[in-house]
């Protein structure tokens, strides 16, 4: 009790400011003692098997140090890294035109249509990959609403549907789900800036377009850069989509040639080169995104 | 004040024409958006659908029935939906009350207390590397590791893979809901003789409730939603909802359909709930 008390008169006297220095007091630990568990938890669960997987894809079937893993993986999976990365820049591509577009006219426009679209766009935000993977499969498939609807506007010829289990399926369902993310985010950004830089653009003549080029994109950079990092990585990480939609046939995302890899054939030495290409993929993103939120300050 | 929306006329002039555009997108952007998921719908009550008929020929609750293990079900590929539910259900509960013990905590920590700069970068990073890296070379390589202490297949496994899922986003959460109290109050209230602890359950954890509620919301739908950790840690042993709708996925769309909508089910009600709590940027964690 009255080591609490003068604990507690110790705090209140930092409080106004005399700056009491008292060694060797629980107060001292507290923070380490309060992130210990997570940090553990993250070391362990997490940071561990990450630098396992990057250890393990050096590691050749004959337990050597080699790189026959990559050799491997390059020759068999060359085309799957190109697919991969070539279907996440275009969903990112397009999520990125479209949201901008989106978020634009959600900025200059009101009226009760700018009102509906600026709710409904978020439905896709909240759904799990494994879920749309599902809602597309039906939706795209050769017998699917998708085709049955342009075979009814005589786009198509009913005999002869698209297929869209491939990277046009792929990029679609991918734009689905992270084209709201994105307006959402961007939208956030476009509403601080003052409609006074619009008015004046405006007053000087500028059209639409120099507006969005000149105005709204540079003033919100930073904002759309976090939106297009978050996207392209997430999308080269995911695994339910493409192996729901695409399956077993090539060519497929690498997320895919990892479970194949691990559950056909227990070869984790190329499943982890695979995971290592994938690192490569999103680094000088990844590094992007640590470095701006650390300068961001914590948590704002 | 708020003169939002007051340039319409850069993005057109309005006529009759220019109406008659926006409303044309607005009904394409409304069938893109909305079709999957009334294709979804439709599927998981037509029991008869014969190519190219625009509706089934005959609809009904059936399979609903059977996968709520109402009726019994003798059709291929019948799945139900009950149990794996409620092991979803179970696991989630689980993982949110595991999750927030560490993450309020260790938010609490990295907002308000005073942590060597260096120590605290180095934590910083620690929980945004699963967010920039993808995660399944390591869920891969947690398999192996689990292997070996007999936790691959069990509960209790898929369990720390939801940890870990959870963990980042609510540390992340809890840390930003700290940091908009200002120290102020619970300063006062210590100054008037609370200890750190009461000032703490007094003051700054009825204020903080709001966000620690939506990151619990948050954890319990990524865990709800856990796919490819619970794919590799899991199978074939623990089938939560999202493993019953992938191997639904492949041999019957009615129950796939089924198990769909149940799965989005909570997903929706709880964000439209919860999301004005919530930063932009964390949604994007949503179902990976």
């Amino acid at each position: 009790m009255g080591n609490n008390l003068k604990n507690e008169l110790a705090v209140g006297k930092r409080g106004i400011g005399v700056g009491v220095e008292r060694p060797h007091s629980y107060t001292d630990f507290l923070p380490y003692i309060l992130v210990f568990p997570a940090v553990m938890v993250i070391l362990l669960l997490y940071l561990h098997p990450l630098l396992t997987s990057f250890w393990k894809s050096f590691i050749s079937k004959e337990e050597v140090l080699s790189l026959a893993n990559y050799e491997k993986t390059l020759r068999l999976y060359r085309y799957d890294i190109l697919f991969t990365l070539g279907v996440t820049v275009l969903s990112t591509f397009i999520a990125t035109v479209l949201s901008i577009l989106v978020a634009v006219y959600l900025r200059l426009s009101k009226g009760w249509l700018a009102n509906s679209v600026g709710i409904l766009y978020r439905l896709p935000i909240f759904l799990p990959f494994v879920v749309i993977a599902q809602m597309m499969r039906s939706f795209l498939a050769p017998h699917g609403i998708l085709n049955l609807f342009l075979a009814k506007l005589n786009v198509i010829d009913i005999e002869n549907p698209l297929q869209l289990f491939n990277w046009v399926g792929l990029t679609f369902g991918f734009v689905w789900k992270e084209a709201p993310f994105m307006i959402l985010i961007i939208c956030g950004g476009f509403q601080m800036i003052d409609d006074s830089y619009i008015e004046a653009a405006k007053s000087v003549g500028a059209k639409l377009p120099q507006i969005i080029t000149k105005i709204l994109i540079p003033m919100n950079k930073p904002t759309i850069l976090i939106a297009v990092t978050l996207v392209f990585c997430s999308l080269v990480g995911c695994f339910s989509f493409p192996y729901m939609l695409i399956g077993g046939k090539s060519p497929v995302t690498i997320t895919v040639d990892i479970a194949h890899r691990v559950n056909y054939f227990g070869d984790y030495g190329v499943a982890n080169a695979l995971g290592v290409f994938s690192y490569i993929m999103v680094s000088l993103l990844a590094i992007y995104y640590v470095r701006s939120m650390m300068k961001k300050g914590l948590y704002e | 004040m708020n003169k939002k929306g007051v340039f319409e006329d850069i993005i057109m002039k309005k006529s009759i024409f220019k109406k008659t555009i926006e409303i044309v997108i607005f009904v394409v952007f409304l069938f893109f958006l909305f079709t999957p998921l009334f294709s979804t719908i439709i599927w998981s009550v037509a029991l008869v659908w014969y190519w190219p008929h625009t509706l089934p020929q005959k609809v009904g609750f059936d399979y609903w029935l059977q996968a709520l293990g109402i009726t019994k079900s003798l059709t291929l590929g019948a799945v139900n939906v009950v149990p794996a539910f409620l092991l979803s259900l179970g696991i989630a509960m689980i993982v949110v009350i595991i999750t927030m013990a560490i993450a309020i905590p260790a938010g609490y920590a990295l907002a308000k207390l005073k942590i060597p700069a260096l120590l605290k970068g180095m934590i910083l990073i620690l929980f945004l590397l699963p967010r920039a890296f993808p995660q399944q070379p390591v869920f891969v390589n947690l398999m192996l590791m689990f292997n070996k202490i007999g936790l691959t297949g069990t509960v209790s496994g898929v369990i720390l893979v939801h940890l870990v899922v959870g963990l980042v986003f609510a540390v992340w959460i809890t840390a930003s809901t700290f940091s908009s109290i200002p120290p102020e109050l619970e300063e006062a209230a210590r100054s008037v003789g609370a200890s750190r602890l009461k000032a703490f359950l007094k003051v700054t954890l009825p204020l903080s409730a709001p966000g620690l509620v939506a990151s619990a919301v948050f954890v319990f739908l990524t865990s709800m939603d856990e796919f490819t950790g619970t794919f590799f840690v899991g199978l074939p042993f623990v089938t939560t909802l999202p493993m019953t709708l992938y191997s639904a996925s492949g041999s019957n769309i009615q129950f796939a359909s089924v198990t769909a909508i149940l799965l989005l089910i909570p997903s929706i009600i709880f964000m439209i709930v919860i999301q004005k709590f919530l930063k932009a940027e964390h949604l994007g964690g949503m179902g990976g």
